[in-house]
């Protein structure tokens, strides 16, 4: 007598899935085409959000303090000057990039000096963001030089220059060449002046960045405090949002020394702009619950094809035990089925849905109808494009067809336990 | 004749050379049912034991308690008190998992509505008990073309069971009870789906690899053609044994 072995059984049981699928080919077409077209939309929808995503985390980082910013852990809140970077945190923040375990995503690095002062002209005073900017570095990474309405950005070599917002500029009833006298307390808490020429005005289309926040050159801002080459904060843009848990860690371990000493924090855009955290997480688990409804509905389908199956075979689960199955490889037989069932779906659907999303790839999906009547939609200190570009990650793509293929088991659940708690001898009984 | 198929029992003695151990073996088996409020004694105090290489016929009018005794014997129920033994092995103290390897390796079954996959061909319903066995396809293949000329139905190997006749599928489903060479076939009237003709042309069958092979067989069974063709006829009622016949 040959001792049966456990892999021959596995076959055994995979060929009577698959052919029992194939015996019911109607019914198994129609729940693999709900799957399949669940799983294209879900993938679709997932890198679509992602997309916007990041679009939004772009835009976010680009006006705001980049992917991860350093600075000094009074400054988010007091905004003053004296809450500035040490001047020996700069060169440390330079080394830890070049290490090649995070250069390979940085994309550029800027250092900002940020002080809230009054913006005056004669026709008045207007509380002002003022940030000290370095023009090459900002050109490369913030969209406001492209937001140019009059004038131009500033340049290398412009010292009394401003790049103003549209809503101040309109306050303040500026044009270009006007002059303007910018106010704040400078390094020994003196209140300092600084005379300065609007060279140009953008128009963000941020209600809050367009009425308040002024570009001057960094050197002119740091002689204007007295504050040197200090900066407030060192922002650092990254290739791929993904990658900024990895650089905070990397340069939380790198700055171990200042960090300690209450010097500087590091944070990623997540802790610096909590509400566009908020909001990404908010749109996040609001698609997650959505494909949460559509796959309950589609797993009962699942629950239905396989049990109406189940049902439909009662006296053959018998003669299966009869013949030599065990009760749970009886249950096996019925779960497969229901794991090829999805797993196969849902390869095809995320296929299609990958298909899908290509066709949107170059392009993007253009929204600007559903924008009708508006001329920019913004929240949190963000832009948002009416056009997506969807974005691809392997990540997905496990995680869509790794939950089609977990709900798959579980819709399988209760009919492999229904086949494998078949009695034998009433099962002979069954009629069909 | 086909000589080249030898069965062995599977304490590896050659039947049907009079083995020692018989096949089958109950002692005091009862089983009862609850239908809700009420019992229902379908086997009472049977103790039996029936000879490697026998011909048997449980014989009784529906609800006599033969079925039941034959889903005992085969482990597809437990009895609620009593033993029951299958060759060296007691039957009603098994797990699940022995239970099913009981079936597997020792028992084949014939049962009155034939029972093949609807998904396999008849050569594929004949050789799935030795696929479950670990029995290697050119060996299984082998015996299965053997046992199909012997039955004639060589030509119908890849038929599904929806095109052959009821008379072919009742003899596909012997093959399979007797192709993995188990020490016992039990047959759920085997004839009650046939007309007279493949009733009799089964009979035939069945008798020929009872002797050549030495295949026990068990039949639970009304039909009188059956008890005629069986050398020994234990009749039931009431879930009782009442008389057991041994023809000379």
């Amino acid at each position: 007598m040959r001792e049966p072995q456990s892999s021959q059984h596995l076959g055994v049981i995979l060929v009577l899935a698959l052919r029992n699928l194939r015996r019911n080919a109607r019914r198994t077409i129609l729940t693999a085409t709900a799957l399949m077209v669940g799983g294209a939309l879900l993938i679709f929808s997932l890198l679509l959000g992602d997309g916007t995503h990041e679009q939004w985390i772009d835009s976010g980082v680009r006006t705001g303090s980049g992917h991860v910013t350093i600075e000094r852990p009074e400054f988010r809140l007091s905004r003053k000057i004296e809450d500035r970077l040490p001047a020996s945190t700069r060169p440390l923040v330079t080394t830890a990039l070049k290490s090649p375990d995070v250069a390979s995503h940085v994309t550029s690095v800027f250092a900002r000096l940020t002080v809230t002062g009054l913006a005056s002209s004669a026709s008045g005073a207007r509380p002002a963001q003022i940030l000290g900017v370095d023009p090459v570095t900002e050109a490369t990474l913030s969209p406001l030089d492209e937001q140019v309405i009059d004038g131009r950005y500033l340049e290398p070599g412009d010292r009394l220059a401003a790049y103003v917002g549209v809503g101040l500029v309109e306050s303040l009833d500026l044009r270009l060449g006007s002059r303007l006298v910018l106010t704040a307390q400078d390094t020994h808490k003196e209140i300092a002046g600084q005379l300065v020429r609007v060279v140009g005005v953008f128009r963000s289309g941020i209600p809050e960045i367009d009425q308040s926040l002024i570009h001057i050159p960094l050197d002119t801002a740091g002689e204007w405090l007295g504050t040197g080459h200090d900066v407030t904060n060192i922002g650092v843009m990254l290739d791929d949002s993904t990658a900024v848990a990895g650089l905070v860690q990397h340069l939380r371990s790198e700055l171990a020394d200042p960090l300690r000493r209450g010097e500087a924090v590091v944070m990623g855009w997540q802790e610096a702009m909590p509400a566009l955290r908020d909001a990404v997480l908010i749109d996040e688990w609001g698609s997650y619950v959505m494909f949460g409804i559509l796959f309950i509905i589609i797993g009962f389908s699942i629950v239905n094809t396989v049990l109406m199956s189940v049902l439909h075979r009662y006296r053959e689960f018998g003669v299966l035990q009869a013949l030599g199955l065990t009760p749970p490889q009886t249950g096996a037989v019925v779960l497969i089925e229901g794991l090829v069932l999805t797993g196969l779906s849902g390869v095809a659907g995320v296929a299609l849905g990958f298909g899908l999303t290509w066709f949107f790839l170059a392009d993007g999906l253009d929204m600007t109808r559903m924008m009708d009547g508006l001329d920019e939609m913004t929240f949190s200190g963000v832009a948002i494009d009416p056009v997506i570009y969807p974005v691809f990650r392997m990540t997905r793509v496990v995680q869509s067809l790794g939950f089609i293929v977990f709900l798959g088991a579980l819709a399988s659940v209760y009919p492999a336990v229904r086949a494998a708690t078949v009695d034998a001898a009433e099962a002979m009984k069954f009629e069909r | 004749m086909n000589e080249s198929i030898t069965l062995a029992s599977p304490s590896g003695a050659d039947l049907p050379a009079a083995a020692s151990m018989p096949a089958v073996r109950t002692q005091g088996v009862w089983k009862i049912f609850q239908q809700e409020a009420e019992e229902v004694q379908a086997v009472r105090d049977v103790s039996l034991t029936i000879a490697a290489g026998e011909f048997t016929a449980l014989a009784g009018p529906s609800g006599s308690g033969k079925t039941t005794l034959l889903n005992l014997i085969g482990g597809l129920t437990r009895p609620t008190r009593g033993e029951v033994w299958v060759e060296d092995r007691e039957v009603s103290t098994l797990s699940n998992a022995e239970l099913a390897e009981l079936r597997l390796q020792q028992v084949g079954f014939i049962f009155q509505a034939y029972n093949l996959l609807p998904v396999f061909s008849a050569m594929e319903n004949a050789e799935f008990p030795m696929l479950l066995q670990g029995i290697p396809a050119d060996e299984r293949r082998t015996r299965v073309r053997e046992l199909f000329e012997r039955t004639g139905l060589t030509g119908l190997e890849d038929r599904r069971p929806g095109k052959l006749s009821g008379g072919q599928q009742q003899r596909v489903a012997v093959v399979r009870a007797v192709a993995s060479k188990p020490a016992l076939v039990l047959a759920d009237e085997p004839t009650a789906n046939l007309d007279s003709r493949a009733s009799e042309a089964l009979l035939d069958m069945m008798a020929e690899l009872n002797r050549d092979l030495g295949v026990t067989f068990v039949f639970a069974t009304h039909d009188t053609r059956v008890m005629d063709r069986s050398r020994r006829v234990v009749r039931m009622v009431d879930g009782a044994i009442d008389s057991d016949e041994t023809q000379p």
